[in-house]
């Protein structure tokens, strides 16, 4: 099963898509993606950790090149997030640059392949006007497009707005018939 | 009139063009990113009616969701996108809302 949650800052949906990781059966990983810079990237980082403490997940972290992790046993995972990633890739000396779309798609495509149930959280950041410098507005279009592209390959979609989901597509994982 | 709202980058035309029977000349059918026509516009409402009576498809991007602008002429136009949005649903008999390529009805019912 593949799980799409968007949402705005400090929307919830951190806290939503966690709660749908603890819902699925394990083993549970918790895919962090994002590159620490400086102090606001610790202190967020060390956020996210307390609100995961004791809830038995597994992180791992990849700031890049999803398709070269291979999980130790099939299970959910949690992806956080998805415009972090997109980011590293396209920015990093190290990451994709011009190919960073389908990098990312085989990426996700590949931990899919190994996942129970696959969450990924995206950030909603396209209300905000149509006029940006330098290299925004060419980073946001590729980004929409790979929003849409999960979107249509997801099983479930939602928004996730002051902590309650809104579904676009699919339902709440826990919703379905027990296989 | 439908009316296709949604974030930038959502998918909005390509759904605008899903609802034309095949061979519908496009451009004549649809007025895509209608929150430019806003910027500058005496009188809203007078482009509202116009919008409706002349296009089967109106889409606009909806950009009043960052900070307020600094510059007033950006705040005056994100105004007036937000106030021609509100006044084409009005006029529209569906309205629907596109988000990450998928479409949520929010007025009426799309056409069979």
């Amino acid at each position: 099963m593949l799980t799409f949650v968007l949402g705005g800052a400090g929307s919830g949906k951190s806290d939503y898509a966690e709660s749908l990781l603890a819902a699925s059966p394990g083993p549970r990983y918790y895919l962090a993606t994002m590159q620490v810079w400086d102090e606001e990237c610790r202190r967020r980082v060390e956020r996210h950790r307390a609100m995961r403490a004791g809830k038995g997940f597994h992180t791992l972290e990849r700031p890049l090149d999803l398709a070269g992790l291979t999980l130790p046993e099939p299970g959910a995972l949690l992806l956080e997030d998805l415009t972090n990633l997109a980011a590293n890739e396209r920015y990093d000396p190290q990451g994709a640059g011009p190919r960073t779309m389908e990098v990312v798609c085989d990426g996700l495509a590949a931990l899919h392949r190994q996942t129970t149930h696959l969450i990924v959280v995206g950030n909603e950041l396209f209300c905000g006007g149509t006029e940006y410098e330098g290299d925004t507005l060419p980073y946001l279009r590729m980004l929409g497009q790979l929003h849409r592209r999960l979107a249509a390959l997801a099983d479930n979609v939602c928004e996730v707005a002051s902590g309650c989901p809104v579904y676009y597509k699919g339902k709440e994982p826990s919703l379905y018939d027990p296989v | 009139m439908i009316l296709v709202t949604g974030p930038l980058f959502s998918g909005k035309t390509d759904f605008a063009r899903s609802l034309l029977p095949a061979g519908t000349d496009f451009s004549a059918a649809v007025c895509t990113d209608a929150q430019d026509l806003a910027a500058g516009c005496t009188d809203l409402t007078v482009l509202a009616d116009e919008l409706a009576g002349r296009y089967a498809v109106v889409t606009i991007t909806e950009v009043g969701g960052g900070v307020v602008p600094t510059d007033p002429a950006q705040r005056a136009a994100r105004e007036a996108a937000g106030r021609l949005g509100c006044l084409l649903a009005a006029r529209a008999d569906t309205v629907v809302r596109v988000f990450c390529g998928l479409p949520l009805v929010l007025k009426g019912e799309l056409p069979q």
